[in-house]
């Protein structure tokens, strides 16, 4: 085992573990901070697959931005200890069998179909392709992405406006 | 024909006259204070009527694609344009005198109906992957805004949050469902992806992961179409919107929603055969479109005969109405596909036409409960006729337009020879006549001891209502133009 399988196993034991505390953690304050890690594991695994690009922004905008944002939100909400977030309708057997179904089925997918490989690639920086494919081939999406976040942001204004005024 | 970014803008005026259009509204909304009552209606109005005029139109020639593969531009898709412009204005003049809407601010709410139908529009036009999801959740992110839209409504916040819930899962499940298809093909492009498929004959476990992309992907779809089993946030969400709202999303996005399956299915997992198509082999999504259609329609008829609430029964009403449209599009025939615009065209007058009434009912006695609905005709018989009228279209009883629309797609049903299926259709048919003149009835028949005073309807209302009559009553008479238009709407990019 080279030591690059053993930092990806690390990675992905990390990323999976946080995951799973910060669905079953009883206080937010826990979750949010687990979901830190998560957020870091997956900037790594990007690292693996050769996208600084991705891995850089996923740092940036995740864990600098949602995740700051998700803790000033938890800071604001009354109680943030011993909350029961589970809903009134808890189905344990159905629900582990659709989660286990789910997994085999996606788990055995990722094994044995033949996917399309590309082969190995030389380690590249990848910004200046991302920046040339958003201004020729991919201009429209790129376009519609801002139309997007202008929706957001008329929905987040909608939000905050006063009451009376109409 | 594949055109590049600048020359793509000249087939492009709709769209632009929509975002120029959510600019203008917004800006008007913040600088105008005292005129933006009046003039953000006319703006978008304008802004649609624009729009549409430039679709009517685009003279495309043969079928091509805009901005490097991005958007197909083909018949299919100006269909599908005309037809969500179209509700669009028609919402946002059933919108202008709702009660509802009334109490709050509309600024936002007419630069967002622009906005989701700009979506709308990418959404029918998207040949790639990217594209596809990106106008995707332009409307959905949108249509949670316009559900939550009544903030210090309990009901509207709440179905917003469900909304948002169910859309994010089933998106999630869509995004991994093209995930697998980018690992499969190395390609985004829905054209590219069948040529791909067509090439490396799929086999062995390919076809069980391909399986796996047809149910994660028909999740997205499901989930704007609301079909079954990806339907549960349907009942609450329409019942807790604002009624406009409500309409606006019982026809519009899940006609769009439609438009991506179809040019999902048929373009990137199909090829076209002589006169029709046939699906990849290894890859039967027909079998299990035919499931989710049957299960559609059974379950929203069965769960609409004991709802009370009319949002609510016309919300699973317009599930079961998702079925059959459903029906025309795993037929893999033009004619399985021309019944399905067909079907969508009438569905637009009659679905609209109901809820309008409910609108107008709700301005006048703030209720949606069946029984506040009795003696209804001795107090609007206008109202209680119209309403009667967009009901007997909906079950398909001749001579209203519903009658054309069931006609042609259990026409195209029979023709594959899946008499079974056209069986059970017609069988939903019957179960859903009996909710439908449930409502008659109510209306018509039963009296309560109040005295009948007259409801007031306002004019303007009234000739939206009797615009909505129009084409159900003669489209029966009128039905060579619909047909020709929607025989000419099938040609798809890459299809037929």
């Amino acid at each position: 085992m080279s030591v690059t399988d053993i930092v990806f196993i690390l990675t992905a034991i990390v990323t999976v573990g946080s995951a799973v505390v910060v669905v079953v953690s009883r206080s937010l304050i826990y979750s949010v901070f687990s979901l830190l890690f998560t957020f870091f594991g997956v900037a790594v695994l990007y690292v693996f697959l050769g996208a600084d690009f991705l891995a850089g922004a996923q740092v940036l905008i995740y864990v600098g931005g949602i995740l700051v944002l998700l803790l000033f939100g938890v800071m604001l909400t009354h109680r943030l200890y011993n909350l029961n977030l589970t809903t009134e309708r808890f189905q344990p057997i159905a629900g582990t069998l659709i989660a286990a179904a789910v997994f085999a089925s996606i788990s055995l997918a990722a094994f044995k179909t033949k996917w399309k490989l590309v082969g190995e690639r030389e380690l590249e920086p990848t910004t200046q392709q991302i920046g040339e494919a958003f201004l020729s081939s991919y201009l429209l999406p790129f376009e519609i992405a801002s139309v997007l976040l202008l929706v957001a942001l008329i929905g987040a204004a909608m939000l905050v406006r006063r009451r009376t005024d109409v | 024909m594949n055109l590049g970014n600048l020359d793509s803008l000249s087939f492009f005026y709709p769209e632009l006259i929509l975002l120029g259009g959510v600019l203008l509204v917004v800006i008007s909304d913040i600088s105008l204070k005292g005129l933006r009552v009046r003039i953000n209606p006319l703006l978008t109005l304008a802004a649609l009527l624009l729009a549409l005029f430039y679709t009517l139109q685009t003279d495309h020639g043969s079928a091509m694609t805009l901005f490097e593969g991005m958007l197909a531009l083909d018949n299919f898709a100006l269909y599908f344009k005309v037809f969500l412009l179209v509700a669009g204005v028609l919402v946002l003049l059933g919108s202008l005198h709702s009660e509802e809407l009334a109490s709050v601010h509309q600024g936002e709410f007419h630069a967002l109906l622009l906005a989701v139908t700009l979506g709308m529009l990418l959404m029918a036009n998207s040949a790639h992957l990217v594209m596809l999801y990106l106008s995707l959740e332009l409307v959905s992110l949108t249509s949670y805004i316009m559900v939550g839209y009544l903030r210090s409504d309990r009901l509207s916040n709440e179905a917003s949050m469900k909304y948002i819930l169910f859309g994010a899962v089933s998106t999630g499940a869509m995004l991994y469902g093209f995930s697998l298809l980018y690992g499969m093909t190395g390609s985004l492009d829905l054209f590219a992806i069948r040529d791909a498929l067509l090439a490396q004959e799929v086999g062995g476990f390919n076809q069980v992961t391909l399986l796996l992309v047809v149910v994660l992907t028909t999740a997205g779809f499901g989930f704007k179409t609301a079909a079954v089993p990806f339907h549960f946030w349907c009942p609450d969400v329409y019942t807790g919107a604002p009624t406009p709202v409500t309409a606006f999303l019982s026809v519009a996005p899940k006609a769009a929603g439609f438009a991506i399956l179809v040019r999902f299915f048929l373009g990137g997992l199909s090829q076209p055969a002589g006169e029709q198509w046939g699906f990849i082999s290894g890859i039967d999504w027909p079998l299990v479109l035919i499931v989710v259609s049957v299960l559609t329609m059974s379950l929203g008829n069965i769960a609409a005969l004991t709802q009370n609430n009319l949002k609510r029964m016309l919300a699973y009403s317009s599930i079961a109405h998702a079925g059959y449209i459903l029906m025309g599009a795993v037929l893999l025939t033009g004619t399985g596909l021309k019944a399905m615009l067909v079907y969508l065209f009438v569905y637009l007058f009659m679905n609209l036409g109901a809820f309008f009434v409910v609108t107008v009912i709700f301005n006048a006695e703030k209720t949606f409960e069946l029984q506040d609905y009795n003696g209804m005709f001795r107090r609007s018989p206008f109202l209680a006729v119209a309403m009667s009228i967009f009901l007997l279209s909906l079950i398909g009883i001749p001579p209203f337009a519903g009658f054309l629309g069931k006609l042609y797609i259990f026409g195209a049903v029979i023709d594959q020879g899946l008499y079974w299926f056209a069986v059970v259709g017609a069988l939903n048919a019957a179960v859903a006549a009996f909710y439908y003149m449930r409502i008659m009835k109510h209306m018509i028949l039963e009296n309560d001891d109040r005295p009948p005073t007259p409801l007031q309807i306002s004019p303007l209302n009234r000739a939206l209502l009797v615009l909505l009559l129009v084409p159900n009553i003669l489209l029966i008479v009128f039905w060579a133009p619909i047909d020709r238009w929607t025989a000419n709407s099938i040609t798809l990019f890459g299809g037929l």
